[in-house]
């Protein structure tokens, strides 16, 4: 069967009802949680996670994981849609990834413009959004199969990249954020060894025994680690939000953003295959790009819709970009995905080569459900938009100890555990503290998620090599990725020692 | 940045590091025979642990101190909401899941605010119903429910 038959297939799992409305309820939320300041696209998979766990448990187990990863990647591309609404209106960022839309964004809602604004940005994410599904299918196959190939060597030093470029672009100091991914993978060597049964680190404890869960990990870390904050610093913040009078963009103003719009979804789309440089690099990028080759210059930060086009698009490009490596390769390249490849793993699902060999219901039912998530994001945003922008009004009084309520309901629901939820609220506190200090929060959720795997390619590799760890500098692909490893983690920190501004990803 | 708590936090990493170290060495013995034993990746994992600790610690002397602006931080409802979730985690068993998520709720929504005490109970009411309700009825999932002693 060629990609094309998979893919019809694919609709045929998107387009049954419960799917659709699974991706339907994932990207009402997840343009819900682009909006409300407070979440990101991380808390907000991770907070899902043991919903549609309870709710998908009733399906067979390969539907339930399709349809769970149907839910959960709605919120996270959804997420990318609402980010914009508040950049327009309130000059406030959704997340991180929409930083940069408030430059200009912000300007056009003042001129009056933020009806455009935000039309330009719905229609542009949505271009992003088909340009990265078709990349996507077209790259899926071919790179599956170059992966196959691939030993445990090869796997190892992958991973390694993988995991470097995280912690390298993570944040302000790298130091911290390699601690940080050790920290993770250190988490994941806790529990019953994989390959000879031993208990590790374990002290006799029995709830130790299954491993630390990277739900409760996350949950605790993301979304308590975030309520912590807002309570702590509390913000008294008027919330003004700016009039949208006309919906529809004007000719001049379609013609203004059809190269912006262009340029960002295929410069998105590349910054987000690339692990380490999400949504958040994805939009600065496209901005600086947009900037450099316009012919008015000057015009950016006044009100330019090139300026919110170009980020919008190219933001929402990464999101589906980085699905790349996640299912082809099984490497997530940033927090969310992470997070999505332990959803998949909590369904016995394991992304990479194989995925799309051994579940091919569940790899092509969610590309089918991402163009059909698209079009419904498209609807939504238009005429929407403006019953979205007042949800940021939530009052922070009920909202926050709701957060509260549902992780703990959530972590509980799926590990029935008093230690669980005492784990997460220590985690809560310690997400607080981490994030406050500028220790990246990312970077241990992946390693966390990529632990077992890193190890067991690690021992699988020097089993067959009789312990010699020559193996991984002598075969030529795995000595590739470990010198391209090398060099992101020393290119940056050369880049900052000649006093260079290095843009860093806050995303994760 | 605050330099102090880098410090603690790079003698912390460090600590742990050692610990991990130390606990694989302990492993070694039950391993099965291969030279590829269980504890090779949790032991090279606490030594670059070590050494990015003490890169940490190198690094706080490095950078000087900014004293930034102390921000005034809201610690009575942190903790008055620690406290509670606390509380609500450790009774969740026993008192059962509707009680517990009610009182939780609203004590955490007056502690955020002081006003509009019947929205809060109403809302903390349908919550802890609805969740209930539907989890354990519609879902059929696994919650207790009620205080153990009914």
């Amino acid at each position: 069967m060629d990609t094309l038959d998979y893919l019809f297939q694919g609709f045929g799992t998107a387009l049954i009802w419960y799917n659709i409305a699974f991706a339907f309820v994932g990207v009402l939320i997840g343009t819900a949680v682009g909006v409300l300041p407070g979440i990101g696209p991380m808390s907000g998979v991770a907070l899902l996670i043991p919903v549609t766990a309870s709710i998908t448990g009733g399906l067979p187990p390969e539907q339930a994981a399709t349809s769970a990863i149907i839910l959960l990647a709605g919120v996270y591309y959804g997420a990318m849609y609402g980010g914009s609404t508040t950049s327009i209106l309130l000059n406030t960022p959704g997340e991180s990834s929409s930083v940069v839309t408030t430059l200009d964004g912000y300007q056009m809602a003042k001129k009056g413009r933020a009806g455009s604004a935000l039309s330009i940005a719905a229609i542009g994410s949505f271009v992003a959004g088909i340009v990265t599904l078709v990349a996507l299918i077209l790259l899926a196959k071919p790179l599956s199969a170059v992966a196959l190939k691939f030993g445990p060597a090869e796997y190892f030093s992958l991973m390694l990249l993988g995991l470097g470029a995280v912690s390298g672009l993570a944040g302000k100091s790298v130091t911290k954020a390699l601690i940080m991914t050790i920290c993770g993978l250190l988490l994941g060597t806790i529990g019953i060894d994989n390959v000879s049964g031993i208990a590790r680190f374990t002290f006799d404890v029995p709830w130790l025994y299954q491993g630390i869960e990277f739900l409760t990990i996350a949950v605790g870390l993301f979304a308590l680690g975030e309520v912590f904050k807002t309570i702590l610093e509390k913000e008294e913040d008027e919330v003004h939000i700016a009039k949208i009078n006309n919906l529809l963009p004007s000719k001049d103003e379609f013609k203004e953003s059809a190269g912006p719009i262009a340029r960002g979804s295929i410069l998105g789309f590349f910054v987000g295959i690339l692990p380490g440089a999400g949504a958040t690099l994805a939009s600065f990028f496209s901005y600086i790009l947009e900037k450099k080759i316009s012919k008015y210059p000057s015009k950016f930060g006044t009100g330019s819709i090139a300026g919110v086009a170009a980020p919008e698009s190219a933001n929402n490009a990464a999101s589906g970009g980085a699905m790349i490596p996640l299912l082809t390769l099984g490497i997530p390249g940033s927090g969310t995905t992470a997070i999505l490849m332990g959803a998949l793993m909590m369904y016995n699902v394991q992304p990479g080569p194989l995925l799309f060999e051994d579940h091919p219901q569940v790899a092509w039912g969610l590309i089918a459900s991402m163009f059909i998530g698209n079009i419904m994001l498209l609807i939504l945003n238009l005429p929407l938009v403006k019953v979205f922008a007042k949800i940021i009004q939530t009052p922070k009084q009920f909202l926050i100890p709701i957060i509260i309520a549902i992780s703990i309901f959530g972590v509980y629901a799926v590990q029935v555990s008093t230690y669980d939820l005492l784990l997460l609220l220590g985690c809560g506190i310690l997400g607080y503290f981490l994030n406050k200090n500028d220790y990246p929060i990312a970077p241990i959720v992946l390693g966390l998620v990529l632990g077992p795997m890193v190890e067991n390619n690690l021992r699988r590799a020097l089993t067959i090599s009789n312990g010699d760890f020559s193996v991984f500098l002598t075969r030529p692909i795995s000595l590739a990725f470990l010198i391209i490893t090398l060099l992101w983690l020393i290119i940056p920190f050369l880049m900052k020692r000649r006093g260079k501004e290095v843009i860093i990803n806050v995303e994760g | 940045m605050d330099i102090k708590f880098d410090r603690i936090a790079s003698v912390l990493f460090l600590t742990i590091g050692v610990l991990f170290i130390i606990g694989s060495r302990n492993l070694a013995s039950s391993s099965y025979g291969s030279s590829v034993g269980p504890d090779i990746f949790p032991s090279i994992l606490g030594a670059l642990l070590v050494l990015l600790s003490i890169r940490l610690f190198y690094e706080t002397f490095m950078t000087r101190n900014h004293h930034g602006e102390k921000e005034k931080l809201q610690y009575k409802p942190f903790l008055i909401i620690f406290v509670a979730t606390l509380f609500y985690i450790l009774t969740l068993e026993t008192i059962g899941y509707v009680i517990t998520t009610f009182i939780f709720l609203f004590v955490c929504f007056q502690t955020m605010e002081r006003t509009k005490w019947v929205k809060s109970l109403v809302i903390s009411a349908c919550f802890s119903g609805l969740v209930y309700f539907s989890y354990v009825q519609v879902l059929k999932g696994t919650l207790p429910g009620w205080p153990i002693w009914f």
